[in-house]
């Protein structure tokens, strides 16, 4: 811009000359003042060498066409690998360095050790369980044999075998009090009875015989005699019980008149049952 | 046209044929193809920058790949192998991304 104008004034003096000097090397001066570059950030020619390469390019068409097909050949080998990689699957132990798979392999056999332990520990358990059941199956039958013995014991259940059967008629001199009754029973008891009953009443621990103005009762029922007394045991010990010499037979005999018959047999049948008392008080000791 | 071609026939050759990649060369084939992949994606910003140049791209691609599997090589030399590998592919990675921004802010032109 500056240049054309002083091009035309150029031939007028030589003051004007000294003008134009001054002013082109003014304008030098702030053509290099006002230049921006700073030099700390690199000047970046982009359009330079694309311009070399385009010349480049076209200068051969052979040239171009062997690069296009290493490029779409380079390109082809990306994709073929990317897809040989993707379909790869059994890579997960080949590519595993040397310390990774010593670690893997203590991995898995300290998990097969715990595993081996645990399976110890369930066979134990399952040994103790068994013996467990043993010992319970044991424990029932127990409970079934003491259950029968506690249930003759107690009365539940009726009972047979060897014993003796004890008649006592009706008094002649006086009816049969209760307290001889009673230590008829106790010498039974002592003679080793294991079940008693008198008429139908079944004979337990609590069983109680007392004089009322009706007769004999015994857990409050009323006995009418004749008194059959069935006692099973060890038939000659309750023989003896009964006939030992000053016992209560005798005492039956002499003091109020009645006859006593005592028969020994091989099979007493006790059918009379007592139901079960209900605890409302004691309880088992743990 | 050259490139795109190069990756359809590259994903059909390969879906069809399927050879046994030796043993060795197993743990670079990852590596290779993520050079390769930050290759290709170089030569599209340079594209797009029309400053596009065949022999650069072959260049680069090769030595990219290369670089790559002596790098990893070099590691399970050493036995840091799997933190190399790893390395390789962070750098790789954060090349890929800012080639991909730099092509999407001349296709978006911002």
């Amino acid at each position: 811009m500056v240049d054309p104008e002083h091009e035309g004034t150029q031939g007028d003096g030589s003051e004007q000359s000294d003008l134009l000097k001054r002013i082109v090397s003014r304008d030098r001066k702030d053509r290099i003042n006002d230049d921006t570059t700073t030099g700390a950030f690199p000047v970046v020619r982009k359009r330079k060498p694309a311009k070399a390469i385009s010349s480049r390019r076209t200068s051969s068409l052979k040239r171009r066409l062997a690069t296009g097909t290493l490029v779409a050949v380079l390109c082809a080998m990306l994709s073929y690998g990317y897809v040989i990689q993707i379909n790869n699957k059994d890579l997960t132990y080949e590519t595993l360095t040397e310390t990774e798979l010593t670690r893997l392999i203590s991995e898995t056999s300290n998990q097969a050790d715990r595993l081996e332990q645990r399976k110890a520990e369930l066979d134990r358990q399952l040994r103790s369980l068994e013996a467990a059941a043993d010992k319970e199956k044991e424990a029932e039958n127990i409970a079934k044999e003491n259950e029968e013995t506690s249930g003759i014991l107690s009365g539940r259940l009726p009972a047979e075998g060897k014993g003796i059967i004890v008649r006592i008629s009706k008094g002649s001199k006086e009816p049969v009090n209760a307290s001889t009754m009673f230590n008829l029973i106790e010498e039974l008891r002592n003679g080793g009875a294991e079940v008693m009953a008198i008429n139908d009443v079944r004979v337990v621990t609590s069983t109680y015989v007392s004089d009322s103005s009706n007769g004999l009762v015994c857990d409050g029922q009323i006995m009418e005699p004749p008194y059959v007394v069935r006692a099973i045991g060890d038939p000659t010990n309750l023989q003896n019980a009964v006939n030992m010499a000053g016992g209560v037979g005798s005492r039956l005999k002499v003091k109020f008149g009645a006859k006593v018959t005592v028969d020994v047999s091989d099979e007493v049948r006790i059918t009379q049952t007592k139901a079960v008392q209900e605890y409302k008080y004691a309880k088992i000791v743990e | 046209m050259a490139a795109v071609l190069g990756l359809i026939v590259g994903v059909v050759v390969g879906l069809f044929v399927r050879p046994d990649i030796p043993v060795f060369l197993q743990p670079y084939l990852p590596i290779m193809v993520v050079a390769a992949l930050d290759a290709l994606l170089g030569a599209a910003r340079s594209y797009f920058e029309r400053s596009f140049s065949d022999k650069v791209f072959v260049i680069s691609f090769l030595s990219n790949v290369v670089t790559a599997t002596l790098l990893v090589l070099l590691g399970n030399q050493l036995g840091v192998g799997s933190q190399l590998s790893t390395a390789v592919i962070v750098v790789l990675g954060i090349r890929i991304f800012s080639n991909v921004s730099a092509i999407r802010r001349f296709i978006f032109q911002g």
